[in-house]
């Protein structure tokens, strides 16, 4: 330990000798590792898996059954409350949740300004596929229509001003509902169960209400639906049920692989038959996409990160290239002390030695500033891209890959100046 | 000074001039990959809308309460907001409509000639539902036909008449008048000037127009204004009031002039294109750090090399020059180096985001630039050069 101190001071020496190259390097590191580390974050968060343990076993069907006629089309991104019924008629998934949502507008009394809510609307299953945490209360016992509601804790606490308020009544757009769950702390992220057009990327919903009441209540789609023949999509309740009014996105649960390739079967019979009872037109098209590809699917991938991240990948290069070539310099200029050590009976292991501490006292300022210009990225990127403004946290993993990177690159661009210097001879250096 | 003797000098180091080398070429590509995103987010911001976008106000509202959102309540209260802002001094004309133009997506569908829809049949055409004024709002001019005075149901027994900007007219009923015409919305009433519609749609200039109330406002609704000029500010002020005080009943998502709508329209080009000008101005600031201590090292190197030279009778110009020709001609090798990787750069960011190609005279723009960096980066090191004495020459004896 000893010798690691001395170590130590004998690179404070070195960096209070000269400072200006020293300092240099460090600034150079800590812009391109700051500013790397910057997008990194976004990168990280919005490719994360929200559900690791289970994200295999979700996945999104589409099919291609439709009204109009189509060969090459891909199935739309949202059902129909008809298709929906069609593809939950079979007790392969171990769980199954259409959903979509809607906005509105809620208050405990009409003496309360309204507050506007986005409302989940969605079946009993949802909150066990997405392992969607109660605080309070109970989920609806089935899928049928009913006035009871479940709030998310923040909503609750806006509202009544504490969380256990199972059993309390609130108004939603004028209809008097009762709360029958609150959730705990809960965000999804990314949010992969409504995945399309972005939305992903937005908060988890306020408000949980049962898809029937939702159709029922002429709830419409707050992100997109379709029309393909003469539904009015103001009667939701009536000609929404039966028509081919998409808006809905649908999960099943499949455990194992049987499982996935009897619901492929199911989807392919299905389809097959409507075909054939000629209740569509199209080539038989079915997807069953796995909860991680449906971003993918969907084609709503980023392009600004992942482009951002091309060029900040760019960018830390070019500030590595630098600060090798700064910290060249550095060492050729301190060839002579290296050179005075070697003469003097220094092994030149114990140069490299010398060298690693200079690598951790660079890794520990490099990183003060790579955080400081990090924090400073995320700002603002925070304030130029802000649709992606809920995957700016870092967490412990990212922290300690950071250190790990940062530790990686002090000592890339340390190890080929050290080890030229190593090598230089004293005879050399005193005619010079 | 030869270029056979600066090249010499410049690759006796050699690893320290390949990571120059290396340095300057992707500064440059990613300078100039920059310059071309920066200058497509300006056409884009610049491209024109066929909209007086200074002197148009959006307001988007929705009501709070169900039963606002439903006829005959609705309709009444649509013709008392108006009639409230058209009374606000500086307003020239007010209309309500679904949606606002310059969007992303919103309220679309399909568009064809009932008698050729094979052939004419255009997807994801936006859809307005609007007042009268909406088209003296817009200040879009009528090019054929006449513009429907009546504001008729949705759910009567007759489609309301169907206004077409002119790009659509010209797609649907291709070197025909479109006037009279019947397309699966109704029968085309009048084609007006092209305006900005859905950035989503096959083009952003397709409109189709109806006089009629809403279908639904289940999305909310947008009231446009157009201002005399001088006046937005001031009747923008005065709106949320106004509003309020016709229906407090009501939420406000945002009022802005149409100007800012295209800018919000385009705000993630736009903050990608500010964050790559901000790590363009870092890189140059890293090449220029990099220039500066690769000269000063080697000043501080050859400075018994520079004695002689001076003592030989070189004067200090010769010395400054000598040492910024050999950044310049670092630089040129950097820069030649860095187009082929700019090119790379350009093809795998096509992939990811729309993104113009290279052209020809960018390179020589981005060259440029980055020289003048590297010469002032050098200037002060190669300065201090010139100041070393014939005298030190002698420390060589």
């Amino acid at each position: 330990m000893e010798q690691f101190f001395y170590y130590l001071k004998v690179s404070w020496f070195s960096i209070k000798r000269a400072p200006l190259p020293y300092a240099l390097t460090i600034f150079i590191l800590s812009i391109g590792l700051g500013v790397f580390f910057a997008n990194a974050t976004f990168y990280y968060q919005i490719n994360s898996d929200p559900l690791p343990h289970k994200s295999d076993k979700l996945f999104f069907p589409m099919t291609l059954l439709v009204p109009y006629q189509c060969s090459d089309c891909k199935p739309p991104s949202v059902l129909s409350y008809s298709n929906v019924q069609k593809l939950s008629q079979t007790d392969i998934p171990s769980a199954k949740a259409a959903m979509y949502s809607a906005d509105g507008y809620l208050q405990l009394n009409n003496d309360q300004p309204p507050l506007p809510v986005v409302i989940r609307i969605t079946q009993r299953d949802f909150f066990r596929m997405f392992d969607v945490p109660l605080l309070h209360g109970n989920i609806w016992t089935d899928n049928a229509a009913r006035f009871e509601v479940i709030l998310s804790k923040a909503t609750a606490s806006k509202i009544f001003g504490k969380t256990d308020v199972v059993g309390q009544q609130l108004l939603l757009d004028d209809r008097h509902f009762t709360v029958i769950g609150v959730l705990d702390n809960w965000q999804m992220l990314p949010r992969l169960y409504d995945a399309s057009y972005n939305n992903h990327l937005s908060p988890n919903e306020d408000i949980f209400m049962s898809l029937e009441t939702g159709y029922d209540l002429n709830y419409l789609s707050k992100t997109s639906s379709s029309t393909f023949d003469q539904t009015d999509y103001r009667q939701l309740s009536t000609q929404g049920r039966a028509g081919a009014l998409h808006q809905l996105q649908y999960w099943v649960q499949l455990d194992t692989e049987v499982q996935q390739q009897a619901y492929q079967q199911f989807m392919t019979n299905l389809v097959n038959d409507e075909k054939a009872a000629g209740r569509h037109p199209s080539t038989v098209n079915n997807q069953l996409v796995p909860m991680r590809e449906i971003v993918a699917y969907f084609g709503d991938e980023p392009g600004d990160i992942k482009a951002f991240a091309l060029v900040t990948l760019l960018f830390l290069l070019v500030c590595l290239f630098n600060a090798s070539h700064l910290s060249l310099n550095r060492y050729l200029s301190n060839q002579y002390e290296f050179s005075l050590r070697r003469a003097l009976g220094a092994s030149r292991s114990q140069l490299q030695l010398q060298m690693l501490a200079d690598v951790l006292l660079m890794t520990m300022l490099t990183i003060a500033g790579a955080l400081l210009i990090g924090y400073a990225g995320i700002t603002l990127m925070n304030q130029l891209l802000p649709g992606n403004r809920l995957f700016s946290n870092w967490d412990l993993t990212l922290l300690l890959a950071l250190l790990g990177i940062v530790f990686a690159c002090s000592y890339l661009v340390t190890i080929y100046p050290s080890i030229r210097a190593s090598f230089g001879s004293l005879n050399q250096q005193l005619k010079e | 000074m030869s270029l056979h003797l600066l090249c010499k000098v410049l690759f006796s180091r050699k690893v320290v001039t390949t990571l120059l080398l290396v340095q300057l070429a992707m500064t440059l590509a990613l300078l100039l990959n920059s310059i071309l995103l920066a200058q497509q987010t300006h056409q884009q911001l610049n491209q024109p809308t066929g909209l007086d976008l200074e002197h148009t106000l959006l307001v988007q509202l929705k009501p709070t309460m169900p039963q606002l959102r439903t006829y005959p309540a609705l309709a009444d209260l649509l013709e008392r907001q108006l009639a409230a802002v058209q009374t606000v001094p500086g307003v020239i004309a007010a209309a309500y409509s679904n949606q606002s133009a310059i969007r992303q997506g919103g309220n679309n569908g399909n568009i064809y000639d009932v008698e050729q829809e094979e052939r004419t049949n255009i997807g994801s055409v936006p859809m307005y539902f609007v007042s009268k004024d909406f088209f003296k709002v817009l200040n879009v001019t009528v090019q054929q036909g006449e513009l429907p005075q009546q504001s008729l149901s949705l759910d009567g027994p007759e489609n309301p008449p169907v206004v077409l900007t002119r790009s659509l007219a010209d797609k649907v009923f291709p070197g025909q008048s479109a006037i009279g015409r019947q397309v699966n919305r109704g029968p085309v009433a009048a084609v007006v000037a092209d305006f900005y519609g859905q950035r989503s749609s096959e083009h952003v200039m397709y409109n189709s127009i109806q006089v009629a109330p809403p279908f639904s406002v289940d999305w909310g609704y947008s009231i446009l204004l157009r201002t005399s000029a001088g006046q937005t500010q001031a009747v923008r002020q005065q709106l949320t009031g106004i509003l309020r005080q016709v229906e407090p009943n009501i939420e406000i998502f945002h009022i802005r002039t149409l100007k800012e709508q295209h800018r919000q329209l385009y705000s993630n080009e736009y903050g990608l294109a500010t964050l790559l000008a901000i790590l363009s101005a870092l890189m140059l600031l890293v090449t220029m750090v990099s220039s500066y201590s690769n000269t000063h090292f080697h000043v501080l190197k050859r400075q018994q090399e520079i004695g002689i030279k001076r003592a030989l009778g070189a004067s200090k110009h010769t010395i400054l020059v000598e040492l910024l020709s050999e950044n310049w001609l670092c630089t040129a090798i950097g820069a030649t180096l860095g187009i082929g990787c700019a090119l790379a750069l350009n093809k795998m960011l096509a992939q990811v985001i729309s993104i113009p190609a290279l052209n020809w005279w960018l390179p020589l723009t981005a060259t440029l630039m980055l020289l003048c960096c590297v010469t002032i980066a050098s200037w002060y090191p190669a300065m201090l050069a010139t100041r070393v004495s014939p005298a030190t020459a002698t420390k060589t004896l």
